[in-house]
């Protein structure tokens, strides 16, 4: 009877996981805390350009302003895309996004991967030590220069 | 150099055709395929404003495979997919545009929607917008005369360190 019981809620769970899927239900977080780069997602993702720090900050300001995803890039090497900052429940241009681009962070938060990519929820700002990666002496301002 | 001209041609300019445009990006495939519009936040945790947040949330594709396709951009210079998308809220498309697989993640560029029984149209409603919110002044050039942009420049500088000016 046992046996029985436990292979009905055995498939019962994977009837849930195969039902909730693409239906807006939560998937299973992971907590983590990230050390990293605030980043635009596009210019580093697709190395387009040189985009990290001070020669991408305007660049990077440009596109969190136009919508572009932000991430947090790891000292793992891993890019996090930030989908929420504590209690702002906006992601696109939201204000908290756009004051941080380029700043290093540490921010603890519910990480959920899927399909190839790291999406993270930060539920707290741990650090915030502003853009501290002098990146302009080698590239200058990216990408037109000025 | 060759990279950031092909990059800066790839955010600048636009193009006549109605089928994706290749902009010279390692990693990139043309890609064409139907999907459900969702709220990538929504999708993941179940926090669903209505409308999926009426453009202030980014939005992705969802495959009848139940793949998530992330949209990261559209057409417009230094701009994402989110108000080309949010019309489309929970209902099925067909997404025209490059799927750009890189080792660190899968990132789609969105160039042209079609509604199910509609037209193609060109992603570009941010520069749209933009422009209706600007007096309709030309958007191929936003970045340079955005009041959000302005200010955030202005208040902490081109590298983002107020104070720190580049050299004349």
């Amino acid at each position: 009877m046992g046996t029985i019981l436990r292979t009905i809620k055995t498939a019962a769970a994977m009837l849930a996981v195969v039902t909730l899927s693409g239906t807006g239900q939560a998937a299973e977080p992971t907590r983590i805390q990230v050390t990293g780069e605030v980043i635009d997602t596009w210019c580093y993702v697709t190395e387009i350009m040189y985009a990290e720090g001070t020669a991408h900050h305007q660049c990077a300001v440009w596109c969190a302003v136009g919508g572009i995803p932000v991430s947090v890039l790891g000292e793992d090497g891993n890019v996090y895309v930030v989908l929420r900052v504590e209690d702002e429940d906006t992601n696109v241009a939201s204000p908290r996004m756009l004051t941080v681009q380029s700043h290093k962070v540490t921010v603890d938060g519910d990480l959920i991967e899927r399909d190839g990519v790291k999406y993270l929820i930060v539920t707290q700002v741990a650090d915030d030590q502003g853009v501290v990666n002098l990146t302009h002496e080698e590239y200058g301002i990216m990408p037109f220069g000025e | 150099m060759k990279k950031i001209l092909t990059a800066i041609a790839a955010l600048t300019f636009s193009f006549s055709a109605q089928a994706a445009n290749e902009w010279g990006i390692e990693g990139e495939e043309k890609a064409r395929f139907d999907a459900k519009v969702v709220d990538i936040l929504c999708e993941l945790t179940g926090n669903c404003p209505d409308n999926c947040g009426d453009g202030k949330r980014q939005l992705g594709l969802l495959k009848e495979d139940g793949t998530l396709v992330m949209v990261a951009k559209n057409f417009d210079p230094f701009a994402g997919g989110a108000d080309d998308l949010a019309p489309h809220c929970g209902k099925k498309i067909t997404a025209d545009g490059l799927m750009i697989t890189t080792a660190h993640m899968p990132i789609f560029a969105i160039q042209f929607t079609r509604p199910e029984g509609g037209k193609w149209k060109r992603a570009n409603a941010f520069g749209q917008n933009w422009s209706q919110a600007n007096g309709g002044k030309k958007a191929g050039q936003w970045f340079r005369s955005d009041a959000t942009v302005k200010a955030l420049i202005e208040q902490d500088g081109v590298f983002g360190i107020p104070g720190l000016e580049p050299e004349e």
